[in-house]
Formats: structure tokens, sequence, C-alpha cells
């Protein structure tokens, strides 16, 4: 596979353009590890709270726990952010 | 797949003017980061504390939503008490 800046022949590439691709480059990156660590906290999370006694496999009801617990905890995560952000803005602080 | 494939696209040939939007770009991101991962700490510790019954649903109940609003208001009070103490026992030195 061609790497990003091979794809773009960067001798031809305009600044406008490079900028450009290091901003999507960083977004991305800050993207994948937003994704990341939500996924590492459901994970824990919803482990603790859904399989308690693990047993041989994960049974039906544990399944549809950690679906429902996944849905509940992002949730959560939008509630704090908003509150968070809410509150810095303040500048009570 | 290249990992270092970023290393071919040269931020010396940016211009002046790019390299200053895009240190204000990642200046942005880096704020952005900061605070995605307060909201990551703030809703694992207020998850353990609000969420405690079963997951019966994917969403927060009548209950819990309040608690995880509270939960962050209080938890930036108590920063707030802490550095105002501080301030004060500095001063009485």
């Amino acid at each position: 596979m061609d790497s990003l800046g091979n794809s773009f022949g960067m001798g031809g590439a305009s600044a406008q353009s490079k900028k450009q691709i290091w901003m999507d480059k960083i977004r991305q990156e800050a993207a994948v590890d937003q994704a990341r660590a939500l996924i590492d906290k459901v994970s824990e999370n919803c482990y603790e709270k859904c399989v308690p006694k693990p047993g041989k496999e994960l049974s039906k009801g544990e399944t549809t726990c950690i679906n429902m617990c996944m849905e509940k905890y992002m949730s959560a995560w939008n509630t704090v952010s908003r509150k968070y952000i809410e509150r810095i803005q303040q500048k009570d602080i | 797949m290249d990992s270092s494939s970023g290393s071919d696209i040269n931020l010396t040939d940016l211009s002046p003017n790019d390299k200053k939007e895009l240190q204000q770009f990642v200046n942005n991101e880096a704020q952005k980061a900061k605070i995605q991962s307060t909201v990551h700490y703030l809703t694992d510790m207020c998850w353990k504390r609000c969420i405690t019954s079963k997951i019966s649903t994917g969403s927060m109940d009548s209950y819990e939503k309040p608690c995880m609003e509270n939960c962050v208001d209080r938890y930036i009070d108590s920063q707030m008490t802490v550095l105002k103490h501080l301030e004060q026992l500095r001063g009485q030195l």
C-alpha cells in the first residue's frame, strides 16, 4: 500500500495540500486515540458489571448486558462531557 | 504497512504562515485531547459511583443521570476548595 506522502507525490503537491495532509493526519490520530481510550474504559467497566463470575463462555444474558452497558457508558460519557465543558466555560475556575 | 509514512512529508517545505497555522492547529488539538482525557477520567470515576445497580437498559435512569452530573460538578467544587485552602495555607506562612 502506498503511504499518504508517496501517493500524493510530495514533490508536486502544493503547500496548501501539504498543510492539509498534516492536519488530516493529526486529526485522524486524535480520533484513533480517543476511540481506543473509550474502548478500554467500556471494556473494563462493562466486564466488571456484566461478568462478575466468568463461566465457560459468555452467556446470552452477559452478552446482552455488555451491549446495553456499552450504550449506557457512551451516553454517560456524553453527559459528563457536556457538564464538564459547561463548567470550565463558566470561568469560575 | 509503513508506520513512518509521516516522515516523508517534509515540514520544512511549509511557508512560515502555514507553519504558524499548523502550530495553532496542533495546540488546539492538544487542548481538545486534554479535555477529552479528563472526561474519560470523570466518566470512569462517576460511573463507579452512580451506576450501582444492574444494567437493564441502554440509557441512564432518572437517578443515574443527575448523579453523573452532580458528580462532575462536585468534583470541580472539591478541586476549587482544595485550591482555595491551599492558597489560604500559603498566606499563613
